[in-house]
């Protein structure tokens, strides 16, 4: 984010995409609440008749996929009337003039052909939006699930550049990390082209830097994503994946041909608290510790980053995983032999700039936010105050494109996934609490009750759902949460793996797939 | 080294208790601690804290796993009151418990929860209109019409994201099997809850129990007035039954340091 | 008697909301919000005020397992490692380094995260790392 959670209370405008938030958020939820009590307007715009959209000033139900036409289209009305904050655009950003090109377009009416939304609609929201400064925007996967997630992002900052909400207290552009340590896994460089703090492993000063603090020689050309490992494992290049924490079985698209992809793999290693899908395919199988049996830090979706501490030792034979890796790595012949959490966290913060001026000791209790270069530098509660990141903030030019997968003939349905309240991710944690396991024992599917109406579904009733990719079956909810034509699914149950049916076409930069859109039939099942 | 630190240190040598409950400052947090005659210079730590926990929930649980333990408690005047609660329905035991009062309200005479912590700030304009103001007392509530009134609170309930944790952090909310996951009395796995149930439930289960500590509304991510919904509960006890919860009218004056509770817990 | 409040972070969701973790004669008995944290000011959602249910949950497995002829077997920390390494480093020999994938955690530490892929690049000697944190 590039802003902090507390400043939304301040905002004058809070627009909401793509995010479930009382669900999936739900402290973020209350502080949206507590915004629009003190007065903040507050726009909702998803596919889904949340629960958030009941406090909503507008609300809005795109449809699937159309978030780039949707937000275009407020652009051009902002553009038209002249809302913009035509200083914002001229001290801080460039490119202005390729996106009103493109943005000429985008006129309420083909908006509206494009989303479903009406003209009016789109006009009130970008009243609203440009008229309430400053004005946060929250998004969360509804965005970047998506093969074209990457423009839904530039979008999302193209709108907010327009209006000058970069770099204002209670604005900004702000994606909801879904769990607690993304923003920390990627900060420390959990990903294929770049060493801790974004440093690309391509860049010859940072690969030096890194190969002379490692004392090896480290490779410079950008490895594969997740998406790419799993075509290598497909034809072969890939034979051994090492998988920590994570049960990709359940949580990825197409999880038919991942089953399939994992059974060829010549050596899979898993490291996780239970035996999960993925777990059980593994060949050795690492017991690591939970939050509460290791110390180390985690970075919140604010770019806080803040110290969990062991609260009872590690259960059975678990290990904390700091300590497994450096076992298994002494044994591969790269000896780390780190004694504490803290010795790694110091060696880390040498090399990441933004993190440089953190101790534990200054991180106590409440964190610190990054960039914090210094030892007596503060944190850093919002982005971008006087300047960007890479110079002047850039207007992308972005068009609308379909999602990959559209309804047909064949599969009439629009097809979206996610959470509910009591459950994460792939259910492994939640659904052994038994608090949480209360509340939703089962997958289920939302269906409208018109659709239920027609196909003479029962609430409760199991129904068989198909897309070109699989079959599942699974319990029909019947609710007024989707509109016609479109159904939900969560993804936490295991006996109705809805990812089965998902669509892995993902987005050529991000490789992100496109969970939130797939198309699908419905078929009841025979008594 | 103050006063309270004296008491403790002396009932703790003493063996007039075996532990003694209260705050210690950590990384500038006030935490709950234990404070025992093993680490007894740790006292010098304790303090009265900014920070309300439900100290005598925490002693509860200790009363169920090692009753023979004589526990001492930094107690305000919530408290106290939740202590006496926690008697009259046998989760602790009078005998093994220990009081070293603290003043914490700034007026001397004060009803139930008149209290520096309760008072929040002011709710935005839109609460005001559409909602229920949480520093409302109930006499206040009541100018509404029964139908604004069902309104106004419907709105707040709306707001419910389901976390439990007005039951779960409630001093007096100790049953086993909990109405609140009663899926036959109230729906499971959505959100909103159910509407008015869920949150009517808890209410008409507070009636002779709650003791207006705030500790509910303080946990509320919605910033609901729970407070004031079961004050309006109770006044209905107080009515019919002439009876309050957790208060005895022989309790000590609000002395900075109050003597032990020695009253006789009232039977309902 | 030994009673500690640990404070710590909820490891659900990206709010990363402070707890307090209760522990009573060593083992972890509940969990409260941490009243004066920034994040959270003393509330908590449905999945952090139960966090301890995960952790102490039956279903935990609690050793390191090894695939004999299709079926686990419970087996030290160091056969699990030795094991691992000398796969690992078979493969590496046979097919090169970038025939190994290393998934990291979007749950754990960063001080895992970190040796996670300090270890993909040096020890293994590939870039082939990257997070599920995109689904
Ligand atoms: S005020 Fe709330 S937390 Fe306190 S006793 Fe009443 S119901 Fe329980
Ligand atoms: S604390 Fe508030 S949000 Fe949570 S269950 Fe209770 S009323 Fe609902
Ligand atoms: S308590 Fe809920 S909102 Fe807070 S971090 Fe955990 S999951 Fe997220």
């Amino acid at each position: 984010m590039t802003n902090s959670m507390k400043e939304f209370e301040d905002s004058g405008c809070i627009f909401v995409i793509g995010s479930n938030t009382t669900e999936t958020h739900p402290i973020i939820a209350g502080r949206i609440m507590t915004a629009k009590e003190k007065g903040a307007k507050l726009i909702v715009a998803d596919p889904r008749n949340i629960h958030l959209a009941e406090f909503a000033d507008i609300v809005v139900h795109h449809r699937l996929g159309s978030d780039v036409a949707l937000l275009n289209g407020m652009m051009h009305v902002i553009v038209k009337n002249g809302w913009h904050d035509d200083k914002h655009i001229e001290e801080r950003t460039e490119g202005f003039s390729d996106l009103e090109e493109v943005l000429e377009d985008y006129t309420p009416k083909k908006v509206e052909a494009i989303t479903g939304v009406g003209c009016v609609d789109i006009e009130r929201m970008a009243e609203m939006y440009a008229g309430n400064h400053p004005a946060a925007l929250l998004y969360a996967m509804g965005i970047t699930q998506h093969t074209t997630g990457v423009d839904n992002v530039k979008s999302c900052c193209n709108l907010a550049m327009l209006c000058g909400n970069v770099g204002v207290r209670s604005g900004g552009v702000n994606p909801l990390r879904g769990q607690s340590n993304v923003q920390g896994a990627c900060d420390m460089g959990g990903l294929p082209n770049v060493f801790p703090g974004y440093q690309p492993v391509a860049d010859q000063t940072a690969n030096e830097k890194f190969s002379n603090a490692w004392g090896k020689a480290l490779p410079e050309r950008a490895g594969l994503t997740l998406t790419d490992m799993v075509k290598g494992m497909g034809d072969g290049r890939i034979k051994a994946l090492c998988v920590f924490g994570e049960n990709p079985k359940l949580s990825d698209p197409d999880s038919g041909h991942l089953d399939h992809v994992l059974k060829k793999l010549d050596f899979l290693l898993v490291q996780d608290l239970y035996m999960t899908e993925t777990a059980a395919d593994a060949d050795v199988f690492f017991a690591g510790a939970s939050v509460a049996e290791e110390d180390g830090t985690y970075t919140n979706t604010e770019r806080r980053c803040m110290r969990g501490n062991k609260a009872i030792d590690p259960l059975g034979k678990a290990l904390p995983d700091w300590d497994i890796i450096c076992r298994l790595s002494s044994a591969m012949g790269y000896a780390m032999d780190y004694s504490c959490p803290e010795e790694i966290f110091d060696e880390m913060t040498s090399l990441t700039p933004s993190y440089g001026g953190m101790t534990y000791e200054r991180l106590g209790i409440n964190g610190l936010q990054w960039p914090c270069p210094g030892k007596d530098h503060p944190g850093t509660p919002y982005l971008h105050k006087d300047n960007f990141s890479r110079g002047k903030g850039k207007f992308h030019a972005v068009k609308y494109l379909d999602p990959d997968e559209m309804p047909d003939e064949d599969y009439p349905f629009f097809l979206t996934t996610g959470r509910m309240f009591s459950h994460y991710h792939t259910g492994t944690m939640t659904r052994v609490s038994p608090h949480l396991h209360s509340e939703q024992k089962s997958g289920y599917i939302e269906v409208s009750p018109k659709d239920a109406g027609d196909m003479m579904l029962n609430d409760g009733e199991n129904v068989r759902v198909l897309s070109r990719r699989g079959q599942i079956e699974v319990p029909v909810k019947i609710t007024s949460r989707v509109g016609e034509g479109l159904l939900f699914s969560p993804f936490h149950f295991r006996e109705n793996p809805i990812n089965r049916l998902t669509n892995p076409a993902f987005d050529p930069i991000a490789k992100i797939p496109e969970f939130k859109v797939c198309a699908v039939k419905l078929e009841k099942i025979a008594e | 080294m103050n006063m309270m630190h004296e008491i403790v240190k002396e009932w703790l040598e003493q063996e007039k208790i075996d532990l003694f409950i209260g705050y210690k400052v950590v990384d500038g947090h006030p935490l709950p601690c234990f404070f025992t005659r093993e680490n007894i210079d740790d006292v010098d730590n304790l303090v009265e804290s900014k920070a309300r926990y439900p100290l005598e929930k925490i002693a509860a649980k200790v009363y169920s796993t090692h009753p023979e333990m004589k526990i001492g408690i930094l107690a305000r005047d919530c408290n106290q009151r939740a202590l006496n609660v926690l008697y009259v329905w046998n989760q602790l035991d009078p005998e093994k418990i220990e009081t070293v009062g603290i003043n914490c309200c700034p007026s001397p005479a004060r009803e139930h929860a008149d209290c520096s912590y309760l008072e929040r700030e002011p709710s935005g304009p839109l609460k005001t209109l559409i909602g229920i103001e949480n520093n409302l007392k109930p006499e206040q509530a009541e100018v509404y019409s029964q139908e604004e009134r069902f309104k106004r609170w419907s709105y707040e309930f709306e707001k419910c994201i389901k976390c439990y944790g007005c039951r779960n952090i409630c001093p007096v909310c100790f049953c086993k099997e909990c109405s609140l996951e009663h899926s036959d009395l109230i729906k499971k796995g959505e959100l909103p809850v159910e509407i008015p149930i869920f949150h009517l439930v808890r209410a008409v289960h507070m009636a002779g129990r709650c003791i207006d500590c705030g500790l509910c509304e303080d946990a509320c991510p919605a910033n609901i007035p729970l407070r004031l919904l079961y004050r309006e509960v109770n006044q209905i006890t107080a009515r019919l039954f002439d009876y309050r919860a957790g208060t005895d009218s022989g309790q000590s004056p609000f002395s900075i340091l109050g003597e032990n509770v020695t009253l006789e817990p009232m039977s309902l | 008697m030994d009673y500690q409040m640990v404070p710590s972070i909820c490891p659900y969701c990206g709010v990363g909301c402070g707890v307090l973790l209760e522990v009573i004669d060593g083992k972890l008995a509940g969990t409260l919000p941490l009243k004066t944290h920034p994040n959270n000011e003393g509330k908590l959602c449905i999945k952090g005020w139960n966090l301890h249910e995960h952790v102490v949950s039956d279903n935990r497995l609690l050793f390191p397992l090894v695939k004999e002829e299709g079926r686990f077997r419970e087996v030290a920390w160091d056969e699990a490692i030795e094991i691992s390494a000398k796969r690992l480093k078979a493969i590496i020999e046979e097919f090169g380094p970038d025939s190994v994938g290393v998934l990291t955690s979007a749950k754990m530490t960063n001080e895992a995260n970190y040796l996670i892929q300090k270890f993909s690049r040096a020890a293994i000697g590939t870039n082939n790392v990257d997070h599920c944190a995109r689904l």
